[in-house]
């Protein structure tokens, strides 16, 4: 048997011993995961698939680079990149990723004199997949990065466990797009992993419909003084279901973290937003923001919103809240006195909403080099997938 | 004024707020092209009137009927009535979260055209009248591109409902207090619309305490709204006396409730 076989094996192996995630479990409790087997065929993936397309439309100093997990060598290189799996209850998920992944994406950007802006897909064959992203930012570089993910339709549905690490070095900057729309049957579970070092930003907006199950966990570690990231997540679930989880460690003075989402909910969907932020001591003047939003559109969704908490230190702001309700009634009679049917009025303001809470992550005012951001924003997917969840015609502008 | 040539007929109209009756009941007929101001004091019922007109769900109608152009407006949803031709600026208008301006308007003026069966406008005609109208009352064209309302000034959320109210073209239109945190070059933009619109045969009921404004207007008439009836109706001069000596002493002079 060879070394990676034995190691992916191992891996497996590791992942069955901790126990999969369940509802004894604080983090999962609300919408416990599908069982290991629905994630993990008998046999591992011997056929070496990354999924991932590039394509670079501004910038240079941008280095791609594809990783075969099967060749121990390149397998190695990925491994030094990845953090050890935590020693928390999402561990089996980034075990049973060692074990079937077989290819993987490298990006590194240098600083050079513009903003890189790069356009990722995935889309890769199997109804069980484990693809993994790592991005490298050297100190003052610059990304805007659109990722997109397809899915081949498979009766049973896909199983997709990713994994991408995030690190940016000193001063560097990164807008980050997220637009993960899974089909009804498929099982999705996406951990990013983000390292900030001092004065870095990264802003990261996720756009994500419910699925058979879906995971959006996020991890981002503040370790120097300055760094800053912003998270805004816009979660559309009719009928489905979608936990949304974000964890932030302060550890630096003058850190900067804020998260936003907008759960809009129907049916019988299941939605949990959990942000967790933790301020370690010595964390002079750290700032956090958590605001979670969830909007039931029809029916009885269950939405559980969780902010959280935890500051070992005294000098500090926090500010965090969690809002359940509905759409905004004097809005919705403003558009309906200006002619708006009932349905329309909703659609556009939900819509508006949706956009919003996007736009406040990347930035208000996008400057030329975020266009592709600005671009996707005012770009008819809002409009459509909206019009997809709930069945309606879309309203272009 | 002729009842039967009337562009709106409102006929002893009661509108209950939750358990309170606003308007007690309330009889008015505006023509075509004319203008109307509506005084009264705080909690007279004005702004009721136009609620309950443009068919806010809180704003329960108990008795009495309102036609425009011959159309019962009670029996129409809020859309239905602007449709009709029914446009009430808002005297606190809204936000419209992340809705941009330009997409906002020119989705409404297109539901809009659609009822009146004119062909809708594409972005790029909307574009250009609306930066045109934008000029003409003194609003950036950049608030096109800017969510509905959203930190907009006071002024700047009028200046909005103008920019509305010129784009759609009603056939009657109700500005309840229209001038209420506008400069003085808004307030000259309201009346240079007001004449051009009226021009063109939109009729107006205008709520403003304003008497320089009101002035400038020419209106045809001027009712006063107390406890929830039009309790006087005049002329420019009935105006005049209001902003002179106040609703209450107007009122005991005239022998009126106030």
């Amino acid at each position: 048997m060879s070394d990676v076989l034995a190691q992916r094996q191992a891996a497996r192996a590791q992942a069955q011993q901790l126990g999969w995630p369940g509802r004894r479990s604080e983090h999962f409790r609300a919408l416990p995961p599908p069982v290991f087997e629905r994630w993990m065929h008998a046999e591992l993936p011997q056929e070496t698939a990354s999924g991932w397309t590039v394509e670079q439309s501004a910038g240079s100093g941008v280095s791609v680079r594809t990783l075969n997990a099967l060749d121990a060598s390149e397998r190695a290189v990925l491994l030094a990149h990845l953090p050890a799996p935590e020693d928390d209850r999402a561990a089996p998920f980034a075990w049973a990723h060692r074990a079937l992944c077989t290819g993987a994406l490298h990006l590194q950007v240098s600083a050079s004199a513009g903003t890189a802006v790069l356009r990722l897909k995935h889309l890769a064959a199997g109804t069980v997949q484990a693809p993994a992203l790592i991005v490298e930012l050297q100190e003052g570089a610059r990304l805007v990065l659109i990722e997109e993910h397809a899915w081949p339709r498979e009766p049973d549905g896909v199983a997709q466990n990713l994994v991408a690490h995030i690190h940016l070095a000193a001063g560097a900057h990164m807008q980050h797009l997220r637009v993960v729309t899974p089909g009804a049957k498929d099982r999705v579970a996406h951990h990013v992993q983000v390292a900030l070092q001092g004065k870095a930003h990264y802003a990261q907006a996720l756009a994500a419909t419910g699925c058979g199950y879906h995971l959006q966990r996020n991890t981002v570690q503040l370790t120097e003084r300055g760094a800053e990231s912003r998270h805004a997540a816009l979660v559309l679930n009719a009928d489905q279901a979608l936990d949304y989880q974000m964890v932030g460690r302060l550890a630096a003075p003058r850190t900067r973290h804020q998260v936003e989402t907008l759960t809009l909910a129907s049916g019988k969907a299941k939605s949990v937003s959990n942000a967790y932020a933790r301020i370690a001591p010595g964390a002079d003047e750290a700032d956090v923001f958590q605001r979670l939003t969830g909007i039931a559109l029809q029916g009885q969704p269950h939405m559980q919103l969780r902010p959280h908490l935890e500051i070992l230190h005294d000098a500090v702001q926090a500010v965090h809240g969690a809002t359940w309700g509905a759409l905004p009634e004097d809005a919705l009679f403003y558009a309906r006195q200006r002619g708006l049917d009932d349905a329309s009025a909703r659609a556009l303001i939900v819509e508006g909403m949706a956009r919003a809470v996007l736009a406040r992550c990347l930035g208000d005012t996008l400057d030329d080099a975020e266009a592709p951001l600005a671009q996707w924003l005012d770009g008819p997917w809002l409009a459509e997938a909206i019009a997809a969840q709930w069945n309606r015609e879309p309203i272009h502008g | 004024m002729s009842a039967s040539s009337a562009l709106l007929q409102v006929r002893d109209l009661r509108v209950d707020i939750g358990e309170r009756t606003v308007l007690q009941s309330v009889t008015l007929d505006v023509q075509p092209g004319s203008l109307v101001v509506l005084m009264g004091a705080n909690g007279s019922g004005k702004s009721t009137l136009g609620m309950a007109l443009a068919g806010h769900p809180n704003y329960h109608v108990v008795s009495g009927q309102a036609l425009l152009d011959g159309k019962n407006l009670l029996e129409l949803e809020a859309h239905e009535r602007a449709r009709a031709g029914l446009f009430v600026s808002f005297q606190a208008p809204p936000d419209v979260p992340g809705v941009k301006n330009n997409l906002f308007v020119r989705t409404a003026l297109n539901a809009v055209r659609q009822a009146r069966g004119e062909e809708p406008q594409d972005a790029f005609d909307f574009l250009a009248s609306a930066k045109a109208a934008a000029k003409e009352l003194g609003l950036p064209a950049s608030m096109l591109g800017r969510p509905v309302n959203e930190g907009f000034s006071g002024g700047e959320r009028k200046r909005n409902e103008l920019l509305q109210l010129s784009l759609m073209q009603p056939r009657l239109a109700m500005l309840d207090e229209i001038d209420s945190g506008m400069d003085v070059d808004g307030v000259r933009a309201v009346v240079k619309l007001v004449e051009r619109l009226r021009s063109e045969g939109t009729a107006f009921i205008i709520i403003s305490h304003y008497l320089q404004m009101i002035e400038s207007l020419h209106p045809d008439a001027v009712l006063r709204l107390d406890g929830g009836k039009i309790v006087e109706e005049g002329d420019m001069e009935l105006a005049r006396s209001i902003a002179r000596t106040g609703f209450k002493q107007h009122a005991a002079t005239v022998g009126a409730p106030a």
